[in-house]
């Protein structure tokens, strides 16, 4: 399945920025499952330094410097995605989680693709006693390691509201844990907190994902969304499988990576710090479009445009 | 003094009956704990022979005596303000020294010295790895998972290599002497090691404390070490001469002293995240004469707060785009940030195979026995042992949910060790096992006894063109209590100086370079902003202090019954009493209140912003903050001006008391202003600290002339006047008919030649603005001169005759905005440098 897409960025200042120091992550990943056509990012004003590279995670970054003075700041990535079907794996087949967790603490593998680098909390995946005892329900002795993160995933599903209005992009997972509310964002901290307390590898996955407009309407230019999910370390055979806690699905060919990170934090979109003396307002557009059309299918997706 | 004659070289049985009696003494009641080796005493209770000499020499003093030179050279602590802070704590506290040090001999220190020199040099081979290609994960020895709980493990730096060419240039380990009698390392400090600068301190007290018998000792000097370390540092950078900087988090820090110690020591610039601007890829210090280079960078802040682009977003102490700067290899930071890896507990255990694999040998000192519990037969190990051992966080900072603090499994309650295993088996790899460790004693002098305390000796390595430098001596705690597993400075640790004998007398150590290798140069680089805008401050709450001390005097004289009593119409005296108010040392509800009551008030009143005391404290945290630029005399001056106004027993219970102590603090700040004229060198520092005393002055000039030398003013007016500038006398000599209202406002305003004149103050910040650097070579003024130029002239040509209220509220207005120009071209906070905020983000 191949995706275009436009993923649009306005901020408007109140007074003139002089100076901004700026990392986009707005180039998708090509990952075992799908393959970057094409990526582009421009941004208006023009920087005065474009630096590109591979970020910590093996995301690929421009960091960009604007000296001039500016009141508006465009930021417009665009790409085509070629997402692949992934593979069909059997979850009653797959590890007992207990021998997954020994693997991953003992994995030689430094690099982002193993487990090592998201065994640990972070900021905004603490380990919470509560978060874990949740999860412990799904991960009784032996179960296989899908089957019981598929059911976290079902349980969260079932158990949790979707309400961009409980939560903000900087909600702690255990106030959203709590409420048991939140969007995309809140329910994969939590999954990831959750796993993290029992000791399994889980990371926090940025992307899009593909939505239909209702039937018989056409899409609405920039009414898609950016979108995040988990993606759990099953064990040497299995590897990475992406979880979407809030769509309760294994992630196919609807999900389009962006970038990976530990969580929130490691892939956000747009990084940046700016000298300015006033406030700021901020503006998301996003559009998905599949190249040929699917059968539709309503799913939530997450949406929040907010300013921390 | 006869004993310090005498005390060289000494052997105890040379000693007159009532030292050797003392020694006698000491040794006799001296308890070692069971079971536990001891510095002083071998296994059969023989003192050893360095430490015998040394309390031989000791034991001349008597006990008034030793006591009186510790605390005359500890008083030198107090003085120049060495402290620590405990986290969290407003206030400083005092520096705790040991009387006695702890003397190691050469042999033993030979061990010591190289066992850390192999240890430097491993963690530093596995760092290269790390951070390179991963060999060492890759073929087993070192579990992946072992590196990535760290905080420190700074995944953002895999692959780049170190500017200057080292991951880790400076390091320290903590060592403790176990049962068998060998040293063992307790802790690896591989991220900014803390200390070296209060090692330095305690040496300064204790050879100035016992100066014969520190020399006779032939203790091996510190300095040595510390020049290597500068030429490693130096050596760092990618061009000769660099501006080297040392990164602070500021005086909040624990140990900013110490901070603010080493840099003043070693001649590097102290700077705080703020001061730094990264801009492609290189890094440059903010100062007075625009932004210029900082070549090499070290750090006392921790990796994770260091660049809040990249790292931790939430961090203030940290400078945007200093990692890409890094990877650009636009400058040295020292150590790199990533190096504090190694400080986990989960790689102790690895240590003895990684060294036996790197360097192809054992390690030279063994650490404590410690076991990862990331791996099931180091986890199976543990639990079967559990109740032997210590079980402990395995890497700093996991944050609230992570694990308790280390604790010996025994001394838990039946419902922490069940929590405990739950723990242990959800994230086994968070937590260490560790064997328990005791630690040796070594004697410390309490009530003239010897008591055995526990110690833990941290040793400093650093790296220098020829390799690692160990510093002979190092940083020693003690603890009171018997049982020494964590001594951390919080909970009651002493420190104490550390003694290394050498067999031979030591050479007399001069820092003194080759000939050739100095360039000889009369300013130390750029004053940065930020040091600009303290001064500037600190001379302007001096001024202000100095001023309301005049105000109150006069409240003071005014009431008392002398036959010079002049300002006592009622009048005068509410022009006083409003000037304070105004000021903020007084509040409204002052007025009706008596003189006495004010003027302890504008002294003492802790909550009024204008007292005295406020004044006093606002000029000493100022102060703090840039501590290493001012001489430890000012400091010491303040200190005691603050400690004068602050103690509650001395609230003076009349006005001839009060003046007593109003003439005793205007006397400290004297002093304080002949230091700043006298002994501080005449470059930017020093005219920005009177530049804030000018435009002070000159605005409490207008100020009191508009208060005092008005159309209505009366004679007891312009009298207070005058005493309020501190004129009376020149007045009196110049004029003998007597006040009168013009010659006054002269005298106060344009009088070019009275130091306390409007025009005085005019004609020096002129002199001040014309020597500082111009941002541009445009030859275009800059803004402060514009506002300047015209004043100086206005009041060049004024007279007095003409001279109205309204004239002298322009200067003063003229002055105020020559204040905020000032803030805006040279300092941080001024208008041009706008605040940082974070982009907003999007879920």
């Amino acid at each position: 399945m191949i995706y275009s897409i436009n993923h649009r960025t306005t901020y408007v200042y109140e007074k003139p920025v002089g100076f901004a120091r700026c990392v986009l992550r707005l180039t998708p990943a090509t990952t075992a499952t799908q393959t970057l056509l094409d990526s582009r990012v421009t941004v208006t004003p023009e920087p005065s330094t474009t630096l590109v590279r591979v970020g910590p995670f093996g995301e690929r970054t421009q960091t960009i410097v604007i000296d001039k003075a500016h009141s508006e700041l465009v930021i417009t990535g665009t790409s085509r995605v070629d997402v692949g079907a992934g593979k069909n794996h059997d979850r009653d087949a797959s590890a007992p989680w207990e021998a997954v967790r020994a693997q991953a603490f003992g994995t030689r593998a430094l690099g982002t693709d193993g487990p090592a680098a998201y065994l640990y909390p972070t900021r905004r995946t603490p380990v919470v006693t509560a978060i874990t005892d949740y999860a412990r329900t799904s991960f009784t002795p032996g179960r296989p390691v899908i089957t019981a993160a598929a059911d976290l995933m079902e349980r969260m599903y079932a158990d949790f509201t979707y309400d961009p209005e409980t939560t903000t992009v900087s909600t702690p997972a255990a106030i959203a844990f709590e409420a048991r509310s939140g969007v995309c964002q809140d329910f994969a901290h939590i999954m990831i907190s959750g796993l993290h307390g029992l000791g399994l590898a889980a990371a926090y996955v940025s992307g899009y994902l593909r939505t239909n407009p209702p039937p018989g309407k056409p899409r609405l230019a920039g009414a898609d969304a950016t979108h995040a999910w988990v993606s759990v370390w099953c064990g040497e055979v299995d590897g990475w499988i992406g979880f979407d806690p809030t769509n309760a699905v294994l992630t196919r060919q609807d999900h389009i990576v962006l970038a990976v990170g530990r969580d929130y934090s490691d892939v956000a979109p747009i990084d940046g710090i700016v000298l300015s003396p006033g406030s700021q307002t901020l503006k998301v557009e996003v559009d998905v479009v599949p190249d040929s059309e699917m059968v539709p299918e309503v799913m939530h997706h997450s949406m929040r445009v907010d300013a921390e | 003094m006869a004993a310090e004659a005498s005390i060289a070289g000494r052997e105890p049985q040379d000693l007159d009956p009532a030292s050797a009696a003392r020694l006698s003494s000491w040794l006799r009641n001296y308890r070692t704990l069971p079971g536990v080796p001891d510095e002083l005493f071998d296994v059969m209770r023989r003192p050893r022979p360095d430490w015998l000499r040394f309390l031989a020499g000791f034991a001349e003093y008597n006990h008034d005596e030793a006591r009186n030179r510790f605390a005359l050279a500890t008083r030198h602590i107090r003085d120049t303000g060495v402290s620590y802070r405990i986290y969290g704590e407003e206030n400083e506290r005092s520096w705790p020294l040991n009387p006695l040090p702890l003397i190691l001999g050469h042999r033993e220190w030979a061990q010591i010295a190289e066992g850390v020199e192999q240890r430097a040099n491993l963690i530093e081979a596995v760092l290269q790895d790390v951070y390179g290609e991963a060999r060492l994960v890759e073929s087993g020895a070192l579990p992946a998972a072992a590196l990535t709980g760290s905080p420190d493990f700074i995944r953002a730096l895999r692959g780049v290599k170190p500017p200057g060419g080292r991951q880790m240039q400076l390091y320290a380990a903590d060592l403790g002497r176990g049962p068998d009698g060998r040293w063992w390392v307790l802790d690896d400090r591989t991220q900014a090691p803390s200390g070296a600068g209060y090692a330095l301190e305690n040496r300064l007290v204790l050879s100035r404390a016992y100066p014969a018998l520190y020399n006779a000792m032939n203790v091996q000097r510190l300095a040595p070490f510390f020049d290597g370390m500068r030429q490693g540092l130096a050596a760092s950078a990618s061009r000769s001469d660099p501006r080297i900087c040392l990164l602070t988090p500021g005086p909040f820090s624990e140990t900013y002293f110490e901070q603010a110690h080493l840099a003043r020591y070693l001649g590097f610039l102290l700077v705080e995240g703020a001061d730094l601007v990264a801009r492609d890829g290189k890094v440059y210090v903010r100062t007075i004469a625009g932004l210029k280079r900082a070549d090499v960078i070290l750090r006392r802040v921790d990796a994770d707060f260091l660049d809040p682009l990249e790292l931790n977003g939430a961090s203030r102490l940290g400078t945007p785009g200093i990692l890409e700067a890094i990877r650009s290899g636009g400058v040295a930071m020292v150590n790199m940030p990533g190096a504090g890896v190694m400080e986990s507990k989960a790689l102790l255990g690895f240590l003895p195979k990684l060294c036996r694999q790197v360097l192809g040998e054992g390690l030279k000192l063994p650490n404590i026995a410690t076991w990862w519990c990331g791996q099931a037969a180091e986890a199976d190990r543990v639990d079967h042992n559990l109740d032997s051992l210590v079980i402990g966080p395995a890497f700093n900072g996991l944050g609230d949910g992570g694990p308790p603090k280390a604790r010996l499994v025994a001394d838990l309650s039946a419902a922490e060790r069940d929590d405990l295993r739950g723990r242990l088996r959800d994230r086994p790899g968070d937590y260490v096992g560790q064997e328990v460790v005791r630690l040796s004693t070594m004697p410390v002098l309490r009530d003239n006894r010897l008591q055995a305390a526990p110690f833990v000796l941290r040793v400093y390595a650093a790296w220098t063109p020829d390799g690692f430098r160990i510093m002979p001596g190092g940083f020693c705690r003690t603890s009171d209590r018997t049982d020494a597993r964590a001594i951390s400075m919080g909970d009651e640790a002493c420190t104490a100086d550390v003694w290394v004998i050498d067999d031979q007398p030591v050479e007399r150590v001069t820092l003194l370079a080759g000939k050739d290798d100095v360039t000889v140069r009369r300013k130390l680089g750029h004053l940065p902003s930020r040091a600009a805008d303290n001064l500037y401050w600190l001379g302007r709450y001096i001024e202000r202090a100095e001023a309301t001390l005049r105000l109150a005097r006069s409240l003071c004289t005014s009431l008392m019954a002398s036959e010079s009593a002049i300002h006592n119409s009622g009048e005068t005296l509410a022009g006083l009493q409003k000037l304070l108010i105004d000021w903020g040392a007084l509040d409204e509800t002052a007025l009706g209140r008596g003189s006495l009551e004010a003027a302890r008030d504008t002294l003492r009143d802790q909550q009024a912003y204008g007292s005295v005391i406020y004044l006093v404290r606002a000029a000493r945290r100022t102060a703090a903050s840039m501590r290493e630029r001012l001489s430890a005399d000012f400091w010491a001056l303040l200190l005691n001006l603050e400690t004068e106004l602050a103690e509650t027993d001395r609230t003076p219970n009349s006005e001839a008391e009060a003046l007593q102590q109003i003439e005793s603090a205007l006397q400290i700040l004297a002093a304080l202003s002949g230091l700043a004229q006298e002994n501080m060198i005449r470059v930017a520092g020093w005219r920005f600290l009177d530049m804030g005393r000018r435009i002070e002055r000159g605005i409490n000039a207008c100020r009191m002339a508009r208060t005092f030398a008005t159309e209505t003013s009366t004679t007891d007016d312009l009298d207070l006047l005058l005493d309020l500038v501190d004129s009376q006398i020149t007045y009196r000599s110049r004029y003998l008919v007597g006040l009168a209202l013009v010659p006054v406002r002269d005298m106060v305003v344009l009088d070019c030649f009275n130091t306390r004149s409007l025009a005085f103050q005019v004609q020096a910040l002129k002199d001040h603005l014309d020597a500082l650097p111009a941002l541009l070579d445009d030859g275009m003024l800059e803004e402060p001169d514009r506002i300047l130029l015209p004043l100086a002239t206005e009041v060049e040509t004024s007279d007095a005759v003409h001279l109205d209220d309204a004239k002298i509220l322009q200067f003063e207005r003229t002055l105020m905005r020559l204040s905020g120009a000032i803030a805006d071209r040279y300092f941080l906070q001024g208008a041009m440098a706008v605040p940082t905020i974070k982009l907003a983000s999007m879920g």
